[in-house]
């Protein structure tokens, strides 16, 4: 078993001074795929933009592969190489899908042929091949959010953060990011997926950490699911 | 009506004839106007930037504040600099009083608060996800504001040729601190007030076209800036 990447200690993250996450203790490690499950406001999107690193919690310890988190800005430049967060409706920028997928890929220096690699062989993955030159406004709600996943793909992150990825998009796209996202898990990349369907841990065979009102009431294995019996995880134990 | 019909005429005459009066007036508005409004763009750019990005906590006054600056009057704000640059005033030693500077002094500070209100409205405008989304790729923080400049860009030219717009067409900031001078600091604007007084009323007319020639201009580049900024 990998030693851990993060490691949560005490954390506590806040908007406007209300609580929106508690984690008494969290280790997630490389070789695992991750889903955060939970209602809406049970503090999934908080959890992945502390463990993007984007935001500071208000108490407690962060450690990324076993360094402690600092908050500073040279760190904090370093740690987001290494992790990228994908939102649950994510932003494409003003132009070409290119110049989308190859953003995160440039800005870590990478140029020429590796680039021109990357962005090939991330728009492959998400079936997007041959979109290089199509306009990014001008895609539908799933190719946008292929794209997004391609340009997260295309930085070579050591952990990919995605933010209800399934959320309102087609049988097809969503397929093809289930099926990514067991492939990734395969290449040694850390996926952690918030979701709000309570079936998808079972369906890609992953850990499910739930949480309800920013607390984590739940860490359980598929296999434990299954046997679990307490009413919240009923849906479990009828599939 | 036949007297309007024949100044229409000869205002026409003027302009086709290239009369050298009517054009190093329009020369001279033009100019003033491109300095002040390049002078304003390198503070109010990055002052309403500033402004709608970070928290602090006077920003409410700060608004307050710019807002109210843009509707300040420009025979006010020439009378203040005027004061300023007289030959008793701080900045009387400088002795720029009735030339173009003094003209691109007053009317960069008539410029820069309008255009940091556009570029405040074009950073609140622009969708949150923007920086977050650079940040999470890796970018830097200058990369991520560059990225965030680059999606507002037309929002920040709107910014621009509002206020080159909002310059080129005053008057009493000309007028006090340019003296409306022949040939040196006589604007367009001051050329209209001063000819239209004299009863040389082709001549104002000539210049009133030449100024709306120019503000169509500007509102078309702005309106069509504005159609390719719709998603």
């Amino acid at each position: 078993m990998r030693a851990p990447v993060y490691q949560l200690a005490g954390v506590e993250a806040c908007y406007q001074n209300k609580t929106a996450l508690m984690v008494d203790e969290l280790a997630l490690r490389g070789d695992q795929l991750n889903v955060v499950a939970g209602l809406n406001g049970s503090g999934k999107s908080t959890l992945l933009n502390v463990l993007a690193f984007l935001m500071r919690p208000t108490q407690g310890v962060v450690k990324f592969s076993g360094k402690r988190v600092r908050w500073d800005r040279a760190q904090l430049r370093e740690l987001r190489q290494s992790v990228t967060l994908v939102h649950q409706d994510p932003f494409l920028f003003r132009g070409s899908v290119a110049a989308n997928v190859s953003y995160g890929a440039k800005a870590r220096g990478i140029s020429g042929y590796v680039l021109q690699e990357r962005m090939r062989e991330s728009l492959e993955l998400v079936g997007l091949s041959g979109f290089e030159a199509r306009n990014a406004n001008q895609l539908s709600g799933g190719e946008a959010r292929r794209v997004a996943l391609a340009r997260a793909l295309a930085c070579g992150p050591e952990v990919i953060l995605l933010d209800e990825p399934l959320a309102y998009v087609d049988e097809l796209s969503t397929r093809i990011i289930e099926t990514l996202l067991v492939t990734l898990v395969d290449r040694g990349v850390l996926v952690i997926v918030s979701s709000h369907d309570p079936t998808l841990g079972l369906r890609l065979n992953a850990r499910t950490i739930r949480l309800r009102q920013g607390r984590l009431v739940q860490d359980s294995e598929p296999q434990e699911m299954y046997a679990a019996k307490s009413p919240e995880s009923s849906v479990y134990a009828i599939l | 009506m036949g007297s309007f019909t024949q100044s229409v005429g000869t205002a026409f005459s003027l302009i086709f004839s290239a009369d050298r009066e009517v054009y190093a007036a329009v020369w001279t508005s033009v100019s003033t106007a491109a300095w002040s409004t390049v002078i304003a763009s390198l503070f109010g750019l990055p002052i309403g930037m500033a402004i709608g990005l970070s928290d602090f906590p006077l920003k409410r006054l700060a608004v307050i504040l710019l807002n109210s600056l843009m509707a300040m009057p420009t025979v006010v704000l020439g009378l203040l600099i005027f004061g300023l640059l007289s030959r008793q005033g701080v900045l009387g030693g400088l002795g720029l009083l009735f030339t173009p500077k003094a003209i691109i002094v007053g009317q960069s500070l008539l410029a820069t608060p309008i255009i940091a209100n556009y570029a405040l409205s074009a950073v609140r405008g622009a969708d949150a996800r923007i920086l977050p989304t650079a940040l999470t790729l890796g970018a830097s923080p200058m990369q991520s504001f560059t990225q965030l400049t680059n999606e507002i860009r037309f929002g920040m030219m709107a910014a621009v040729i509002a206020g080159y717009g909002r310059v080129i067409s005053e008057v009493g900031v000309a007028m006090m601190l340019g003296g409306n001078i022949l040939w040196y600091t006589r604007t367009m604007t001051t050329a209209i007030a001063l000819e239209t007084s004299k009863g040389e009323f082709a001549f104002g007319l000539a210049l009133g076209i030449v100024l709306m020639l120019i503000s169509f201009s500007i509102n078309v580049g702005l309106s069509s800036m504005q159609e390719e900024h719709q998603p």
